[in-house]
């Protein structure tokens, strides 16, 4: 395939006016659905499908697929200024970048977050453009028992979550996984831990738990009465909103990190932009010179992961082009899309409509340039949004929150279901259990076990389907990862009784 | 004895041991292994078994260790009060949110949250009580065609 | 003879104002149309292009919308349905995933035989597929391949209680074969083990399969569908292969709230009718790979009702537990 021609072919295609604006509709929708916790790229984009039919179709590909990165750059919005994940894969970069914005960097973590955002969305676009077929053979070695073992991979990043006290820290995750197993089994049809709710039945959203337990904790915990509620502190000068020379050296790892992570763990179908953004925090920081600063305002901790989740988008599309494969609810609507304009998506696709797959690939370019262009002057825009007194900001995160989980679903229950979830986020707090291993528990646990019972389905009991290649590797990894620190801690142990034997 | 008592993780952590022990009193109900593999009280079973564990581990860990600044410290009630109404002015919102739809319930809660918690005059409590709901559906409803919730009113 | 004709005008204009009222509801506001899939799954997919369609052969004189009420498998829509009592403005895009929820959750509080049928409209057929690379080239050789080797082939799918299964359980009973099943939540996910080599072979949406087989990648066995697939000829059905097996369809139906009127329920019916003598729906059907099958609501009823039957059989076969 000529790889130079075809990107030519499609910036010719690309750099019309109309898919131009197109792209742009299509990523400043995206933005402010980013921004906006609760309402994500897959709804807005099946609503906007009938729209999309009057228009031709390689514009409205290039906006939906500008919604789709797009939504990826806005998320991480109100993470960082209000502690509310834009969206599910957001949650890892509330876990720094709001710490940063406590200490009076909400603009650099802004800023960065843009950045890694370019860097790594134009790298998994032009990973897209060189590797896509090949690469889709590697998504399809990819099956449950790769997927059990890079579940344990991800969690086993609990330990570097956990913070000071690791029993903590796997109690939370355990809380986690129990909130992940509600609903209906998919394998026996019995429900568990239903309670006898109906609404129950399908599980609770992940979107509900992430925004009671992080952003309505965060409003309880700061009901204190004494401390004059105290605004985040706003950067003065144009400076303080950008990222520093030092940041960006410093997240030279984070960038290369987040784009290999997130592209790959795109094109494995069914594992999402949540698992590679917790994965290349959790690399990130096992790598990094200073971990103990992670949690604590560390600018990589923002640069690896919301890379991550930029990349993953070009990852996805790899399945959904090369072989028609949708990886995730968006895809999958995409994937409706195509095949309602009348396009195959599968293995031929690339060749019998490259003007649409080549001319998605360039507007893609365009669109991560557009993006950053359009994201960087809004940092100072949304700063000044934390000029705003808490009298009103945190009622407004309140509504911003109700409002999320409503326009979802429309039911009560589930707002319900929030108020509980602050609790718990407020209890945790208080409590000092660590908020980042629930949230690994809940989107990992669940599809741990699946891919288990799916392994072990698939060799009818023999565990042995474990240690094929591929999973052998991961959970060789995930078990190094889990004896260092244990080692570390039994040495320092050791240390510490010598020195109390010597005289 | 009162010294651990206060602390917190003893009490979470039996909580977390009777949710542990909930979990694995569920989980045995199941079905352990099923005809094609695992079955649904599989997990539960052993992640359940594993908080009860580690539950324990921190209640011991609470019992045992000396924390001399656990006998000082006294619940927060203040501090407990005010964020039991601010939860409960979220609740009331979300209850009366059919009967009253959003402009009003969310009003309500504002208005709740300025003057009585924030403490702010009325001058300035009623206006940012109209303000939000209304800056809301504005944005919302109105621009980006979500639908809240009306109610009788509106 | 002035009396009898002035009853002969009476009766005469009595009958016309019956006849008059019952031609004379229809909906005058925005029909609501509740799917159990949020936006962009099947049935979303299929009530908006139901929507379409009637707006294009003008049979109503206002819009349907789609309300998604996704969640518990259906439950949450079906107790939706179910609350708006008489409402004649209100209508259910249903699937069998609505008769099978209830038999299996009790948390399913509202089974399909408490909604009032309207019509059917389609069944979704499917295929059995293998990768090209395989050594089964009718379904009988993968048949006999998994009688010799028990439990050793595998087939990806959805859960316990899908179709999928179902006619998986149905042919091990009926042949003495028995193969491993495993599922998958995603549609994506099942053919992805497929092509990868992970398992052996699927039961598949055509639409779904259509460009792996045009592709040379996937291999089909068998259909499952009444009348003959465009795009796919000389596949035998389950019968024509060799195995007496008639499959437990997948319906697509159209109901409503338990209690609505008679006259809103014949409109309905009426429309849909008609709908389904339209020049657009056949063009849908099949450009959608939809197998037509359409029933009234008395033959509807009855069909869930037999469908309801079926599944409680397998599911009890199959060892998932009934509640219903």
């Amino acid at each position: 395939m000529d790889t130079i021609g075809g990107l030519l072919q499609g910036f010719d295609v690309a750099l019309t006016w109309s898919n131009l604006t197109m792209c742009f509709v299509g990523v400043f929708l995206g933005t402010v659905i980013g921004v906006l916790p609760g309402l994500g790229p897959p709804a807005t984009i099946a609503m906007l499908l009938p729209l999309t039919l009057k228009l031709e179709p390689t514009g409205a590909m290039i906006m939906l697929a500008g919604i789709y990165y797009g939504a990826k750059y806005g998320g991480s919005t109100t993470s960082i200024l209000l502690n509310v994940p834009g969206e599910s894969a957001s949650v890892v970069t509330c876990l720094d970048g709001y710490q940063m914005a406590r200490k009076g960097r909400a603009g650099p973590a802004l800023g960065m977050a843009a950045i890694a955002s370019f860097v790594a969305g134009t790298f998994g676009v032009i990973a897209l453009m060189l590797v896509a077929p090949p690469l889709a053979r590697l998504s399809l070695a990819f099956s449950a028992p790769e997927y059990f073992a890079l579940m344990v991979l991800g969690l086993t990043m609990v330990v570097l979550l956990s913070g000071e006290s690791l029993t903590k820290g796997l109690l939370s995750m355990l809380l986690g996984l129990w909130i992940a197993s509600m609903g209906t089994d998919l394998f026996t049809a019995t429900s568990r831990f239903t309670f006898g709710q109906t609404a129950l039945l399908g599980g609770i959203d992940f979107v509900i738990v992430a925004i009671g337990i992080f952003a309505i904790g965060e409003v309880l915990a700061n009901m204190e009465p004494h401390s004059a509620p105290e605004m985040l502190p706003v950067p003065k000068g144009l400076r303080n909103l950008l990222p520093t020379w030092e940041d960006m050296k410093a997240c030279r790892f984070a960038f290369l990190n987040g784009s290999l992570v997130g592209f790959i763990v795109g094109i494995l179908p069914g594992a999402g932009s949540t698992i590679a953004s917790f994965l290349s925090y959790g690399i990130e920081k096992a790598v990094s010179k200073h971990p103990e600063q992670f949690g604590h305002g560390a600018i990589e901790g923002v640069a690896a992961p919301e890379g991550a989740n930029n990349a993953e988008t070009g990852g996805a599309l790899v399945p959904l082009l090369t072989l028609g494969i949708p990886g995730s609810g968006t895809t999958a609507v995409l994937l409706a899309a195509l095949i309602l304009w009348g396009f195959k998506p599968g293995p031929l696709f690339i060749q019998e409509s490259p003007t649409l797959f080549w001319g998605l690939v360039a507007s893609m370019y365009i669109g991560n340039v557009m993006l950053l262009v359009l994201n960087l002057p809004l940092v100072a825009v949304f700063a000044q949004l934390l000029k705003m007194p808490a009298f009103a900001m945190y009622p407004m995160i309140l509504g911003v929150s109700l409002v999320g989980v409503y326009s979802d679903s429309s039911s009560i229950f589930e707002l319900g279901l929030l108020a509980i979830f602050g609790l718990l986020g407020y209890g945790m707090r208080k409590l000092d259990f660590p908020n980042a291993p629930l949230v690994l528990g809940l989107v990992l646990g669940d599809a741990m076990e699946k891919a288990l019972r799916q392994s072990l389905m698939m060799s009818q009991g023999h565990v042995s389907i474990l240690f094929r290649p591929i999973p052998a590797v991961l959970l060789a990894v995930a078990a190094v990862l889990l004896i260092v620190p244990l080692f570390k801690k039994f040495n320092a142990m050791r240390v510490q009784v010598l020195d109390q034997e010597a005289p | 004895m009162n010294t651990f008592v206060r602390k917190g993780d003893f009490w979470s952590g039996l909580a977390m041991a009777a949710l542990g022990a909930y979990v694995v009193s569920q989980a045995l109900r199941w079905d352990y292994m099923g005809e094609d593999g695992p079955g649904a009280g599989f997990f539960p079973l052993w992640y359940g078994g594993l908080m009860i564990v580690l539950s324990l581990l921190l209640v011991l860990g609470a019992v045992l260790k000396s924390d001399p600044s656990a006998a000082s410290r006294r619940i927060n009630w203040p501090e407990l009060r005010r964020v039991g109404a601010c939860w409960g002015a979220f609740v009331a919102c979300i209850a009366l949110l059919q009967p009253l739809g959003f402009i009003l319930s969310f009003g309500l809660m504002t208005w709740f949250l300025v003057s009585v918690l924030f403490r702010k005059p009325q001058k300035v409590a009623i206006p940012t009580a109209v303000i939000s709901p209304l800056g809301f559906y504005a944005v919302f409803a109105w621009a980006l065609g979500i639908s809240l919730p009306t109610g009788a009113l509106f | 003879m002035n009396l009898k004709k002035m009853l002969c005008a009476v009766a005469g204009a009595a009958l016309v104002s019956v006849g008059a009222a019952h031609a004379q509801w229809k909906p005058t506001k925005t029909v609501d149309v509740i799917v159990h899939t949020g936006p962009g799954g099947g049935s979303d997919l299929l009530a908006r292009a139901i929507a379409t369609l009637m707006e294009k052969e003008k049979l109503l004189p206002v819009r349907m919308q789609v309300i998604n009420k996704p969640g518990g498998n259906g439950a949450v829509a079906a107790a939706a349905v179910s609350e708006r009592k008489d409402d004649p403005n209100t209508l259910a895009l249903v699937t069998s995933v609505w008769i099978a929820g209830p038999l299996t959750s009790s948390e399913a509080k509202v089974a399909l035989t408490d909604l009032k049928p309207i019509a059917c409209l389609v069944f979704d057929p499917a295929v059995f597929v293998v990768r090209t690379d395989s050594p089964y080239k009718t379904l009988k050789e993968f048949i006999e391949a998994a009688k010799a080797n028990p439990g050793q082939l595998k087939q990806s799918g959805g859960s316990v209680t899908s179709r999928d299964n179902i006619v998986r359980q149905q042919l091990q009973h009926a042949t003495g074969a028995r193969w491993a099943f495993v599922s998958f939540p995603g549609g994506g996910e099942r053919l992805a083990a497929l092509l990868g080599g992970h398992v052996d072979m699927m039961v598949i949406e055509p639409q779904e399969a259509g460009e792996q087989v045009r592709a040379g990648k996937l291999r089909v066995l068998a259909r499952l569908s009444e009348n003959p697939l465009p795009g796919y000829p000389n596949v035998p059905t389950l019968k024509e292969a060799g195995y007496d097996i008639t499959p437990t369809p997948q319906i697509r139906a159209v109901m409503a709230p338990p209690q609505m009127p008679a006259e809103a329920a014949a409109y309905w019916e009426d429309r849909f009718a008609k709908l389904h003598a339209s020049p657009s729906w056949k063009k849908y059907l099949e450009e959608n790979q939809l197998d037509d099958h359409f029933t009234n609501s008395a033959e509807l009823g009855k069909l869930i009702k037999q469908i309801e039957d079926e599944l409680r059989t397998q599911y009890q076969a199959a060892g998932v537990k009934v509640v219903r």
